[in-house]
């Protein structure tokens, strides 16, 4: 019985093997002419120097309302199940993060190191992530990423120290992902109104198009990502940590 | 080239046989993070053999990278952490449910209880 279950697994791999094999040795030549085209036109076109920001905040905006829209959905299905579960809890304070300093050294998630590093680290990771944000225009970086690394410092911060912070509040944390998404919806619809439709760039000037609709944007998803991904980790690592 | 699709490759195999021999659903989970992560860099991969210059339009950039895969796997990490995220939420919640990670149990139990 065991050897048959083992046998079936190999078999399984192998013909999963064999049938991917060919799309990883395939030696087409990749196109270069979309590659082309946005070299010459995505300046021109979207206003932003990274292409990949043009890409994905300006030829396939639509693409990312969707791809937020997935991440509101994910973030809703986590919460409603881990929040389902706090309520059974009977030592809820076991997994409460700002306790009281005699209960710290017993709990699992509070470590030495983590007392030193996580909440000097912080702040500098929250700057970070604003300047991956901010700057996701003209250098690598944009608004999931910068969101991500926002997420991180949020992180640190919580599980840092007993300061009484607002940013380490779920329900806070709930509130900004909510009004970005709005902000989003309406940055999304404020090109009807200038004659480019729908995520059309606003702003318009003479020859280029300027990359302020792009930063914006950018602001807007960077903190969308960064709070719903937060509030996520904040309830995987237990509880809703309101002071 | 060859050598490096061959590794993602085996990347991609070990997180399918991840999720097809692994008891404990925390492993498959894992599983599914490694096929995305081999996939994600399979794409990568293939882009940059057209270019060898980061994507962004600046003075001295002439033989850059294709952007189109970086901006598709800009999607795919994100529904990548998506999908661990709540399938991990789903494990706490089996874990909760029956008291254990491993599948076997876990359908045992499941089983019992109706």
């Amino acid at each position: 019985m065991k050897a048959l279950t083992h046998s079936k697994i190999i078999l399984t791999i192998l013909i999963l093997g064999l049938a991917i094999l060919p799309v990883i040795l395939s030696d087409a030549p990749w196109p270069v002419q979309a590659r082309d085209y946005l070299f010459g036109n995505a300046k021109a076109d979207t206003g932003a120097d990274n292409t990949v920001s043009a890409i994905y905040l300006g030829y396939r905006a639509m693409d990312t309302l969707g791809e937020t829209l997935v991440l509101l959905v994910s973030i809703t299905g986590t919460m409603s199940i881990l929040i389902n579960l706090g309520r059974h809890k009977m030592d809820e304070e076991a997994v409460k993060f700002s306790l009281e300093p005699e209960k710290l050294p017993r709990h699992s998630l509070r470590t030495n190191l983590i007392e030193v590093v996580a909440s000097k680290l912080g702040p500098i990771v929250l700057l970070f992530g604003f300047y991956v944000m901010l700057y996701g225009h003209i250098s690598p970086g944009g608004g999931f990423q910068g969101g991500v690394i926002l997420a991180s410092g949020i992180v640190f911060l919580a599980l840092g120290t007993e300061l009484k912070t607002k940013l380490t509040n779920t329900i806070v944390l709930s509130r900004i992902e909510s009004l970005s998404f709005l902000f989003l919806m309406l940055a999304s619809i404020s090109g009807v109104f200038f004659e480019s439709g729908f995520f059309g760039n606003p702003v318009k000037t003479v020859q280029n198009l300027s990359p302020n609709f792009i930063i914006l944007l950018n602001i807007i998803i960077g903190l969308k990502v960064g709070t719903s991904i937060a509030v996520m980790c904040i309830a995987m690592m237990g509880g809703s940590h309101d002071h | 080239m060859i050598i490096e699709r061959i590794l993602i490759f085996l990347l991609f195999l070990i997180g399918f046989s991840a999720i097809v021999a692994m008891r404990n659903i925390i492993k498959k989970i894992f599983g599914l993070n490694l096929m995305n992560a081999a996939v994600v860099l399979l794409f990568i991969l293939e882009g940059s053999r057209i270019g060898s210059q980061a994507p962004i339009l600046d003075d001295g950039i002439i033989h850059m990278v294709d952007p189109i895969p970086q901006a598709l796997m800009l999607t795919a990490i994100v529904i990548g952490v998506c999908v661990s995220a709540l399938s991990l939420a789903l494990a706490v919640r089996l874990y909760q449910a029956t008291g254990s990670l491993d599948i076997d149990v876990i359908t045992k139990r499941l089983a019992d209880e109706h």
